[in-house]
Parts: C-alpha cells; sequence; structure tokens
C-alpha cells in the first residue's frame, strides 16, 4: 500500500481517536460500526451517510483527500435530494449561450482548501459539467454546465453526497462584486509596480550619470521616458484615489485620499511643468513608487475583509429558497419564498427550515433557534405560538399560518438592527486623516509661501524650491504611517488565527477595557455534555450510560447525542451490547425502547418515572424501566479547551471580564464561577444586552464584545471591538470588527499584545514623519534642500517607515505565552469536578 | 549611446508584453484561487476527470 495511507492509519491507530469516524471524525457508535474499504484498509465510520460519502470519493479515485485534509469532512448533509421548481430556476440559473448555463452556489462546510479540491473533481468529473471553480474563501462555486446532459438539483445532490450542502444564489451573485474588486486592485498593483521600476531606472540614470556623460538632449529624452513610465500609474493605478478624493469632497468630508490625490496630482503636473520648461529636476519616479506603496497597503487590507463573511451570505444562509404552500384543498405545492405572502399556509417537514414568521397550528413541535438565538437547546412550542423563520424543525411536521414575510420577519429585523449599529459605530480613523489632511493644507500655504517668498527674491529659484517643498513635505510618510502598520498587523494577527476584518479594529483593540462574552459556543462548546451521573439499586454508572445509550443511538435530540457521545469517551465500557427494540420518541418528552427484554425510558422526570417512587430534580434526566430509577443524568455545557487560559490571559493585560448571556441564571453562574467572572448577567435579550454595553461604554469603558450567535450580533455591531467565532452564525461575522479563525480564544491576548505594539509603531511613525517633515520642510523653503535631496529624502523617510512597521511580528512573539500545542483539534474539557462524578 | 534608442523602447515593448500577459491571466481566473492549485501536484494518480475538465473548458 501507498505509505501515506499506511502511516495515517498508524497515526489514527496511535491516538484515541481510533474511536473516530474514518470520514467526519465524529465518535464512533459502540454498535453498528460500518465499514468501508477504503485504500484497500478496513476504515470505521460513523454511519451509512459516511459511508456513502467515503466509498463515493474512493470510487472516484480520490482517496487522497484523506491525506490532503486539514480538518474533518462535514457529515452527511440532512435527507432529502435537493428540489428546484422551474420558477426558483428562473432566479437562480443563467444562460451563457444555447447549451451552457451558469450558477452561483454557497456552499456549506467547506473548510479547507482539500474541500474546494474534492469538489472541483467530483462535480468536475461528473458528464456534462463544463467548469467548476471553488473558491475556499467565499465559500462560492461558480458552476457551468450543458443543460442537456445534467440539470443543476442533480448537481446539487451530487454535491450533497459529497457532503457537502449547495445553495443556489440569486444570479445577480455572479457579477461578484468582490471578485471585481478583487481583480482590479490586483491589476492596479501591479501596474503601479511596472510603472514604479521602470520610471526609478529612468531617474537613476539621471541621477548617477546626469553631468558627466549625457548631454541635454539625453537628459531630455530620459526625463520624458520617466513621464511615459508614469502615465499608467497615475491614469490608471491611483484612479481609486482620485475617485475616493471626489467622493470625500462631495460629502465635504476631508478622507486620506483627499491629500494622498492631491499629492499625486500636484507633483506629477509639477514634474510635467519642469519636463516642459526642459531644465530642473522631475520626480516621476517618487510619485510612482508611493502610489505603488500605497496600493500594496490597501491590496492587504483588501484580502483580510474579503475572507469574512458577508450580510448577503448570512441572510441567503437562513432563508430557505422554498417553501411548502398548503393549496385549500389540502394539495401542497413547493414555491419560492419570495411568492410566500402573510395569511398563506405553509407545512415545514421535520429538518426543514422555516421559511417565514409564523403562528404554529399543529399540536407541537420542537425547533432549534440556535442560528437565532445562539443558545443550543431546541425549544417545545404548542399550538398557537409563534415560530420564527430561519430556525430549524427539529420535531415535527409543523402546520403555520404565515403572518409576516421579508422584510418583516425577525431575521430581517435583527439584520437592519445590524446595519443600523455599523453605521452608528464611531469611526476612528477620521480623526487621522483630519490630522493628515490639516498637514497637507499647511503644506499647501507654505509652497505658496515658498514661491511668493522666491519670487521677491530670486524670481529664477522660486519654482524650483517650491516644488522641493512640495516633495520633501510630501504627505508619503504620514500617508504610508498608519497603513503600514496596520497592513504589517493585519498579517501578523492572520498567521495566529486572527482575521481583523476592518483595520480600525486594531486601535479599538489596543485602548480596550473591558471584555463582554457570550456563554454558549464563545466560552462553552456548542454542543451539550454528560455532566453528572447518579445511579439507583446498585447499576454500575457505565452499564446506565451503555443503555441510555443504546436508546438514544437512533435520535437527533441534542440530549441523545450527548449521551452517545459520553458513553463512546468512556474508557471502561464494553463493545458487547444489544440494540434497543420498539425504540419509539415521543416529543419533548423522551424516547422508550426495550433493552434485553426490559422496557426502559429516558426522558423527563415525569415522562420517564413511574408515579409514587422518589422525586427527582425536573432538571435532570431520568432513564427508568417498569420497577423504577436507574439512573439520573445531569447535562451541562463544557468550556473550550482554552477559555479558562484566554480568559486569564486578559485578565493578566488588566482587563475587566464580564459575560452576558441568554441562558438560565443557574448555567451563567456555574461557568462564571468557573472563570472568576465577577460581572455576569443571565437571561439577556439582545436588547438587554445592547443596553449594558451602552451602560458600561457610556461610564467610560472601551468594551470588547465576543460572541457567536446571532442575537449576539446588535452587541458585536454596537461595541468598540466586536469579535465573533469562525464557527459563528454567519450574521454575527459579518457584524464583527476581528473573526477568530480555529476558535481559539487564547489567540485573544495575543491579538491585543499584537494591537498594543501595532499603536507604539504607528505613533513612532508618526513622530518620525513629523520631526522629519519640521526638519527638511524649513530647508527646503530656504532653498537649501536640491530636488534629488528631496526625493531621496521623501524615498527614505517612506523606507523607515515601512521598515518599522516590519518590526511588529517580531516582538510580538517575545511576548506570546509559552508554547502550546497549537495541531490538532481541541479537545472539549469537561469542568473537572463533574469528570471526577462521571467516572466514580 | 545610441543603442539606447533600440534598448529603450524593446523594454518598453517587454514591458507591455508582461503586462498584457498579466492582464490576461487575471481576466482568466488564474488568480482566483491561490490555494487548492498547490495540492494537486500531492496526488499520486493523475486524474483523468482533471484533465477532461480542462479540455471542456472554454
Amino acid at each position: 500500500m501507498n505509505t501515506p495511507a499506511a502511516t495515517s492509519a498508524a497515526a489514527v491507530a496511535a491516538t484515541p481517536a481510533s474511536s473516530e469516524c474514518w470520514h467526519c471524525r465524529a465518535p464512533l457508535p459502540r454498535h453498528d460500526v460500518v465499514h468501508a474499504r477504503i485504500a484497500g484498509q478496513l476504515r470505521p465510520m460513523c454511519c451509512h451517510g459516511c459511508r456513502a460519502a467515503a466509498e463515493w470519493i474512493e470510487a472516484l479515485g480520490l482517496g487522497d483527500y484523506y491525506q490532503l485534509r486539514t480538518a474533518p469532512a462535514p457529515g452527511p448533509a440532512p435527507a432529502g435530494a435537493p428540489q428546484l421548481d422551474p420558477q426558483l430556476a428562473r432566479h437562480v440559473i443563467r444562460e451563457l449561450d444555447r447549451e451552457r448555463h451558469e450558477a452561483m452556489l454557497l456552499v456549506e462546510g467547506v473548510r479547507c482548501t482539500a474541500c474546494v479540491w474534492l469538489i472541483e473533481r467530483a462535480l468536475g468529473s461528473a458528464p456534462g459539467v463544463v467548469k467548476v471553480q471553488v473558491n475556499a474563501a467565499s465559500r462560492r462555486a461558480r458552476i457551468v454546465w450543458r443543460h442537456a446532459d445534467i440539470t443543476l438539483p442533480q448537481i446539487l445532490s451530487l454535491l450533497t453526497r459529497t457532503g457537502y450542502r449547495g445553495l443556489p444564489l440569486h444570479a445577480k451573485a455572479l457579477d461578484d462584486a468582490r471578485r471585481r474588486e478583487f481583480r482590479d486592485a490586483l491589476k492596479r498593483l501591479l501596474v503601479a509596480g511596472f510603472g514604479a521600476m521602470q520610471a526609478m531606472m529612468y531617474a537613476a540614470v539621471l541621477y548617477f550619470g546626469a553631468d558627466a556623460l549625457l548631454d541635454t538632449s539625453t537628459q531630455e529624452l530620459f526625463r520624458w521616458l520617466g513621464f511615459v513610465a508614469a502615465m499608467p500609474v497615475v491614469f490608471y493605478s491611483a484612479r481609486p484615489f482620485f475617485s475616493g478624493a471626489a467622493r470625500a469632497l462631495a460629502a465635504r468630508q476631508l478622507s486620506m485620499d483627499v491629500p494622498v490625490a492631491l499629492a499625486i496630482a500636484l507633483i506629477y503636473a509639477a514634474s510635467l511643468i519642469e519636463a516642459l520648461r526642459g531644465g530642473g529636476h522631475v520626480y516621476f519616479e517618487s510619485v510612482s513608487m508611493f502610489v505603488f506603496f500605497l496600493l500594496a497597503g490597501r491590496y492587504v487590507e483588501m484580502r483580510a475583509r474579503h475572507r469574512s463573511g458577508e450580510l448577503t451570505d448570512a441572510l441567503a444562509r437562513l432563508t430557505p429558497m422554498c417553501a411548502d404552500r398548503l393549496r385549500a384543498d389540502g394539495s401542497i405545492e413547493r414555491i419560492g419564498i419570495h411568492e410566500l405572502r402573510a395569511g398563506d399556509l405553509a407545512l415545514v417537514a421535520e429538518g426543514g427550515i422555516v421559511p417565514a414568521d409564523g403562528v404554529l397550528l399543529s399540536e407541537q413541535c420542537r425547533v432549534d433557534e440556535a442560528l437565532l438565538s445562539g443558545e443550543s437547546t431546541p425549544i417545545q412550542r404548542r399550538g398557537g405560538e409563534r415560530l420564527t423563520g430561519g430556525s430549524l424543525l427539529i420535531e415535527g411536521p409543523a402546520r403555520l399560518r404565515i403572518d409576516r414575510v421579508g422584510a418583516d420577519t425577525t431575521l430581517a429585523g435583527i439584520a437592519a438592527l445590524v446595519e443600523r449599529a455599523q453605521a452608528e459605530r464611531p469611526q476612528l480613523a477620521r480623526a487621522g486623516d483630519r490630522a493628515a489632511a490639516l498637514f497637507v493644507a499647511r503644506v499647501l500655504t507654505l509652497t505658496v509661501l515658498t514661491a511668493a517668498a522666491w519670487t521677491l527674491v530670486d524670481p529664477a529659484r522660486a519654482f524650483e524650491a517650491a516644488l522641493a517643498v512640495l516633495v520633501v513635505s510630501c504627505p508619503c510618510a504620514f500617508a504610508l504611517a498608519v497603513p503600514a502598520a496596520i497592513t504589517r498587523a493585519i498579517a501578523v494577527l492572520a498567521r495566529h488565527g486572527v482575521l481583523v476584518v476592518k483595520p480600525d479594529a486594531i486601535q479599538a483593540l489596543a485602548e480596550t477595557s473591558q471584555v463582554v462574552f457570550d456563554k454558549t459556543g464563545t466560552l462553552t462548546e456548542p454542543e451539550l455534555t454528560v455532566s453528572d451521573l447518579q445511579t439507583f439499586g446498585g447499576t454500575t454508572p457505565d452499564t446506565a450510560l451503555a443503555m441510555a445509550a443504546a436508546l438514544a443511538q437512533g435520535s437527533r435530540h441534542p440530549v441523545a447525542r450527548a449521551m452517545v457521545r459520553a458513553f463512546a469517551s468512556t474508557p471502561t465500557c464494553t463493545p458487547t451490547l444489544d440494540a434497543a427494540t420498539h425504540v419509539t420518541a415521543t416529543a419533548g418528552l423522551g424516547i422508550s425502547g426495550e433493552l434485553a427484554g426490559r422496557r426502559l425510558r429516558l426522558g423527563r422526570p415525569d415522562f420517564a418515572q413511574t408515579p409514587g417512587t422518589t422525586p427527582i430534580d425536573d432538571d435532570q434526566v431520568l432513564l427508568a424501566d417498569t420497577k423504577g430509577p436507574i439512573a439520573a443524568f445531569r447535562l451541562s455545557e463544557c468550556l473550550r479547551a482554552d477559555a479558562r487560559a484566554a480568559v486569564d490571559a486578559l485578565r493578566a493585560q488588566g482587563l475587566t471580564i464580564a459575560l452576558a448571556s441568554g441562558d438560565a441564571a443557574a448555567k451563567v453562574a456555574q461557568v462564571a464561577t468557573r472563570l472568576d467572572i465577577d460581572q455576569w448577567r443571565a437571561r439577556q435579550l439582545p436588547a438587554e444586552k445592547l443596553a449594558w454595553l451602552t451602560e458600561l461604554r457610556a461610564k467610560g469603558a472601551r468594551v470588547m464584545a465576543v460572541g457567536d450567535g446571532i442575537n449576539d450580533a446588535p452587541v458585536l455591531a454596537g461595541a468598540d471591538v466586536a469579535v465573533a467565532m469562525m464557527s459563528s452564525a454567519e450574521l454575527a461575522q459579518a457584524s464583527s470588527d476581528i473573526v477568530l479563525s480555529g476558535n481559539r480564544l487564547e489567540a485573544l491576548a495575543t491579538a491585543r499584545a499584537t494591537a498594543i505594539q501595532t499603536m507604539t509603531i504607528l505613533r513612532q511613525n508618526h513622530r518620525w514623519a513629523l520631526g522629519y517633515n519640521l526638519t527638511a520642510v524649513p530647508l527646503a523653503a530656504l532653498g537649501f534642500v536640491p530636488p534629488w535631496l528631496a526625493a531621496l529624502g521623501m524615498s527614505l523617510s517612506s523606507l523607515c517607515v515601512i521598515l518599522n512597521a516590519l518590526r511588529i511580528g517580531r516582538q510580538a512573539k517575545a511576548m506570546r505565552r509559552p508554547a502550546r500545542q497549537l495541531s490538532g483539534a481541541p479537545t472539549p474539557m469537561p469542568m473537572p469536578s463533574q469528570r471526577a462524578s462521571l467516572v466514580p | 549611446m545610441n543603442v539606447l534608442l533600440v534598448m529603450i523602447p524593446l523594454s518598453l515593448l517587454l514591458l507591455l508584453g508582461a503586462a498584457a500577459a498579466f492582464f490576461w491571466a487575471v481576466d482568466h481566473d488564474q488568480f482566483d484561487d491561490m490555494d487548492s492549485p498547490g495540492l494537486v501536484p500531492l496526488e499520486d494518480r493523475p486524474t483523468s476527470s482533471g484533465e477532461q475538465e480542462e479540455q471542456r473548458a472554454p
């Protein structure tokens, strides 16, 4: 067999991970483990879905995926082949020509480049598919196919078989604004680079051989060559600065673009006049280099911005594309979501997404509102209660009367709230821009004064001196001071798994004085764990857990999943266990079934318990047979492995830590005690969290909010610095300044240290730029600075700023905490006391 | 120094050529995905699907 397969197999055997599914790395069930032959070896799989996916990947000859990937595969997508009705097709499919159609999909579950490789290969090998392009960063796939050979639903179902879910986006998404922006920026950057190099070469000739070797006409030639080389840089590459300046001036504001555009235009125009006059010095190379440096900075900023989520993606993910409408005669028709009207009756199947807000007509159902509320436990809804659009139906089916659609839904309301909070955010960068603009205004005044003064003294030198002032004082150092430091900081932070979405955030991060954490999914793992187990009548905990797991095996309920996971992680369990028979789930109460001839019930105490026995706490899950209770389980969330270290590190930096959660007081208090957090609030609605945040900010605190749910989105948008987890809801990511990739909370402390260092260096840069200008400008005004020295001074001052900015990563490394194990997925760490009670 | 009159236009022409080639590459999706093509050489077997895909691509 080939070596990579053998090594990875050995690695799997060596770690406790041998109880993991080969495909998705979920813990294996204790029985009913299915196996698939991959690369000649039997591999365990957690379910038939994973086996099908793995075998299919193998059959396509794509087994290499398992060696190339850096993150586990997503589990099989929920059952139900994707459907697409002709109505909807009109909106998502674009006809390229008579034969070929094109569509843009948002692919869920893309985690690393191996996923991209797998999707491109798997779909690309299907007959009729012409082109597949997957972008891991934006999670978008552009697919071109011949509609005579294959249809979009078929392509979507192929994608589902690989384990990814594809959502067709509106055809407008094909004219992707982000892609256009990226390509434009890349072209402009390259043109500026080429132009600057050429201009510099021609200028070097003038610098070093001007008097001795070249005659006047050759000098003239090189001046005009510089003009030619700088032309595309100024007129093509620098266009964003000019249009930005025009926009800012039209809005009567002074942005950084204004001084930059002014400097570019003035230096270029002055150099052109000099070239026309046939004497003096030209600065075409300076202006080209200036544009190139600035564009390089903006390019890096843009890449960081594109890597994070967008509001439109978030809404596309949450809102289903179609809904099932009940007609008056009882038949069901599938319609596009935009056709749904208030007053319609809609049917949602189990596992489906509620299409819009409405009132439940069925007796009861259970919905997972995690995407909306961030809290993981599914919620029981009874007839007459409201269902929120975007939530996932766990137990159903549900019939509901839609009463709010489109922009009136809760989901759209939250999105609007986010947008408003974003608009109200204080613009920190504006102050810096204003300072630079003021500086430019002063320099311009000084230039005019210099010209006027020299005209009186010696008119022949007036133009040269004025130009020297303009060049030597060119706001390069000012213009570059901020972008150079910020750009470097963004790159350094990205290496630590901290994606900075809005560059402003670095300054705010350095000034943070208080951190407000969300609980579920942020400080704790998004899933439940069995934390406490109490047995009755001499049953051992392991046996009780095995019985519970056998019953819970087939259920998708989070409590049932927690039972199965807890059993799979018990070290002493015996694999000899019969599967439970006659398993029936009663919605909202529990599961019953037969195991080895005993009639067992698992669920809420009032469901599992036969009347007349010892009462059990209501928040526990009880396992009982006909004779009486067998075991009582307490479920809790477990802290993220690095939550403690992260909180301690932030506290060590002098920050106040607070906790705000929508969860019950007891649960929040438990987490707060474990992490020594004094300030905490429970049962908080998004609006209440936001109010608390405003209150804290009014007291003068600079607040960093860390969260993951959509209910956190308004809070995130209203904070000074908003941090979202990579696994969090799209909407939360879209309203955040910083996204933690890899969900490593610990990176926060490093990020803050880097931000503080960045601000220090930024201030140094500013001071340097100011000092240099204060020295150079008066000298130039007095006529002591020859033009070549002015250009050299300007270039060197810019270089100093850039070199200083490059120090940012180096010192942060020394400031980092001692090395920790970074490789591999972080394992959830249950709270120690509870761990002890689980394995007595 | 007369050689400059040949070399300089030549360098400008080369520059134009390079810029044109780069613009073509950007417009033909060569820079859209900077990550996954790096993985392709790690494959043990060449897959036929990849070649078909290229042939079919316009």
